[in-house]
C-alpha cells in the first residue's frame, strides 16, 4: 500500500532549480537510502516529504489526503524527521528532550518512554544535559526523541554522518530494523553503507532521480558511475559489493 | 519545590525590606500593628502608601521577568530583553503621546493601549529589520533593537520638548523614561494584580510551543509548530505584558534580562517552571531595587531604571562577552 508519494515535485529558491519533477512513492514499510552528489537536491526532497517545505509545484500524498491539508500536529504525528544538524538553543536535559519528543503524540503508551530509553541505551542519561553528551549519545538521544512516539514514517538526513564509524553503523543498523515493520527513508552520503544496509535506492542528481531501483541492482548500474562523475570499481565481498571511487581522466 | 519556598520566601522577606525604608522606617513590628488597622498616622500612611508601592514594585518586576521569559523564547537568545529590543522604548513613547497629546479620549482609557501598541510595532519593526537585514541572531537583532531604541527615544524627546507646557508636567514624562514606580492606590493594586495574574496565565499558554520552538526551526516544524504565526502570538503576549509593565513602572532596564537568567539556573530551561520563577525572581528584584531608589538618597528618591541599569549592566556585559567567546 502506497503511504507516501511525491508526484511532478518542482522546487525553486532564489532562481535555482532544486527540484525538477521528481516522482517518486513509497509503500507502508521498507527502507529506502537516497543518495546522490552535493547539490543534488537530497535534502530538499526530504524536507518536502516531510511537509516542512512547500514545494513550488506538485503535492506529497500521505495516504489518501494531500500533506498540504493535514494538521500540522497530525503530520507531526506520523512522520518523524531526523534533520542533519540539531542544536538546542536551551541546554535541555535528555529526559526534557524525551518528554518534549513525546508531547506530540495524543496518547502515550504508559512505558513508550521506559521502552524508548531500553531501545536507545539512554538508561543513565536521563539527568544529563545535551551540551555535556558525546557525539553518539547524542545521535542515539535525538532518535529517541523523534521515535518516542512512534511515528509510521521516519525520514532522516544524514542521521549518522557526523559520527565515528561504530556509532554511524549503531544507528543506521537501529533505522534498518525499524524499515521491516514502517517506513524509512534515509539521505545517506556512505555508499557502502547505503547499498549494504537499505533495500531500495533512490538516486538523485541536479534535481532529478536518476535512478530508483532495489539497491542489489543499482550497485551495478553505470548511472550510478555518471551521477557521481567518477568510475566506481566494484569489488566482491562476502555479503555483496564494495565500491572504490576513482577520477575519470578528464 | 525547595526553590519555589526559597523564592516565595525571599519575595516575602523583599516586600518586607521594602515597606521598612523610606523617609522614615517602619519595623516589622509597625508593619504588623498597621495591618491590625493601628489608627495612628504613621500606620495609615504606611497602609495607604508605602505598601501599595512595595507591591506595585513586587507585581511590575513580576511582569519585567514574565516578558523577558517571553521574549528570551521569542528569539530563542538569552541576549534579548523587552528594553534592549526597542520594545519597552515604544511602549514609553506610545505613554507619552497619551501624556502629552491632548485627546478626546480618557488618558485612563488611552495609556495602556498606546503603550501597547508602541511595544508592538516596535517589536514587529525590529523582528523586521533583523529578517530583511538576513540576521536573526543575537548580534542582528541587539543592533536594530539598539537602532529602534535610539530613534523612539528622539521621538519622545522631542515630544516631550515640543508639548509640554504649564498644563502638563514634565516630571510625569520624566518618571516614565527613568523608570519609577507609580504609586498607586489600593483599587490599583487590585488591578495590576489582576493584570498581572492574566499576563501569567497567558504566558503559561505558550509555555510548551515556547520549549518546542527551542528546539530549532526545523525540529520545531517537524514536532507540528507554525513558526511564523507562533511568533506573531507569542510577539503580541509579550507585548501585551510589557506595555502593562511600563504602563505602572517607566522605562526599567534588564530586569526582563536577568530574572529569567537566575530563574533558569535554578529550575532549568524548560518554559512551565521558567515562568513563574521569572516572575518571583523579577518581583524580588524590583521590590529591593526600589526600596533603594527610595532609601539611598532620601527624602529624593533615585528613578528606579537608574538602579537597575547600573546593576544590570554589568550583568548584560558579562553575559555578552560569555556568549561572544563561546
Amino acid at each position: 500500500m502506497t503511504v507516501l508519494a511525491a508526484s511532478h515535485l518542482v522546487v525553486k529558491r532564489n532562481g535555482a532549480t532544486l527540484l525538477h519533477d521528481v516522482s517518486l512513492s513509497f509503500g507502508d514499510t521498507g527502507s529506502v537510502a537516497v543518495i546522490g552528489p552535493n547539490g543534488a537536491g537530497k535534502s530538499t526532497l526530504l524536507k518536502v516529504l516531510a511537509g516542512l517545505e512547500k514545494p513550488t509545484s506538485g503535492s506529497v500524498r500521505l495516504g489518501d489526503r494531500d500533506l498540504a491539508t493535514i494538521s500540522n500536529a497530525a503530520r507531526a504525528r506520523t512522520i518523524g524527521f531526523l534533520p542533519q544538524h540539531f542544536e538546542p538553543h536551551w541546554d535541555l536535559t535528555v529526559r526534557q528532550l524525551l518528554q518534549l519528543g513525546a508531547e506530540r503524540a495524543t496518547r502515550l503508551a504508559a512505558d513508550a518512554l521506559d521502552r524508548i530509553r531500553a531501545q536507545f541505551e539512554l538508561g543513565g542519561l536521563d539527568g544529563r544535559r545535551w551540551s555535556t553528551l558525546s557525539g553518539g549519545e547524542r545521535a542515539r538521544v535525538l532518535l529517541a526523541t523523534v521515535l518516542v512516539v512512534d511515528p509510521p514514517i521516519l525520514l532522516a538526513d544524514e542521521p549518522a554522518a557526523a559520527l565515528d564509524i561504530r556509532h554511524r553503523l549503531d544507528v543506521i543498523q537501529a533505522l534498518s530494523v525499524r524499515g521491516r515493520e514502517r517506513l524509512l527513508v534515509v539521505v545517506v552520503h556512505d555508499l557502502d553503507l547505503a547499498f549494504s544496509a537499505f533495500e531500495r535506492v533512490v538516486l538523485l542528481a541536479d534535481g532529478e532521480i536518476v535512478a530508483d531501483e532495489p539497491a542489489a541492482r543499482l550497485i551495478g548500474d553505470p548511472r550510478l558511475d555518471s551521477a557521481f562523475g567518477v568510475r566506481f570499481e566494484r569489488m566482491r565481498v562476502d555479503d555483496g559489493w564494495l565500491l572504490r571511487a576513482r577520477l575519470t581522466p578528464a | 519545590m525547595k526553590v519555589w519556598l526559597g523564592l516565595g520566601g525571599l519575595l516575602l522577606a523583599a516586600i518586607v525590606v521594602g515597606s521598612y525604608v523610606g523617609q522614615t522606617f517602619a519595623s516589622p513590628l509597625d508593619l504588623w500593628r498597621a495591618l491590625q488597622g493601628d489608627p495612628s498616622m504613621s500606620s495609615r500612611l504606611l497602609i495607604e502608601w508605602r505598601l501599595p508601592r512595595v507591591l506595585a514594585a513586587a507585581l511590575v518586576g513580576a511582569l519585567l521577568g514574565l516578558g523577558g521569559t517571553i521574549y528570551q523564547g521569542v528569539f530563542r537568545n538569552p541576549l534579548a530583553e523587552p528594553y534592549l529590543l526597542g520594545s519597552a522604548g515604544g511602549a514609553a513613547l506610545g505613554a507619552t503621546v497619551a501624556l502629552l497629546v491632548p485627546m478626546a479620549l480618557s488618558q485612563v482609557l488611552l495609556l495602556p493601549v498606546l503603550a501597547f501598541a508602541g511595544a508592538w510595532g516596535a517589536t514587529l519593526l525590529v523582528i523586521g529589520i533583523a529578517r530583511v537585514a538576513g540576521a536573526v541572531d543575537a548580534a542582528g537583532l541587539l543592533l536594530a533593537g539598539v537602532a529602534i531604541a535610539a530613534i523612539l527615544g528622539a521621538l519622545r524627546s522631542f515630544l516631550m520638548l515640543a508639548l509640554s507646557d504649564d498644563t502638563v508636567s514634565l516630571q510625569v514624562v520624566m518618571s516614565w523614561v527613568l523608570g519609577g514606580i507609580q504609586t498607586p492606590g489600593w483599587s490599583g493594586i487590585v488591578l495590576l494584580l489582576a493584570i498581572s495574574a492574566a499576563c501569567l496565565a497567558l504566558s503559561l499558554l505558550l509555555a510548551s510551543r515556547l520549549d518546542v520552538l527551542g528546539l530549532g526551526e526545523t525540529m520545531a516544524t517537524a514536532f507540528g509548530l507554525n513558526i511564523p504565526r507562533f511568533i506573531m502570538i507569542a510577539v503580541l503576549a509579550g507585548s501585551v505584558i510589557v506595555a502593562a509593565a511600563v504602563a505602572f513602572g517607566g522605562l526599567v532596564a534588564f530586569v526582563g534580562l536577568a530574572a529569567p537568567h537566575i530563574a533558569r539556573w535554578l529550575v532549568g530551561p524548560l518554559h512551565r517552571p521558567l515562568l513563574p520563577a521569572s516572575a518571583l525572581i523579577g518581583a524580588i528584584i524590583v521590590t529591593l531595587a526600589d526600596a533603594i531608589s527610595r532609601a539611598a538618597l532620601p527624602p529624593a528618591e533615585i528613578p528606579l531604571g537608574l538602579i537597575t541599569a547600573v546593576a544590570g549592566g554589568p550583568f548584560f556585559i558579562v553575559l555578552l562577552a560569555r556568549r561572544l567567546r563561546a
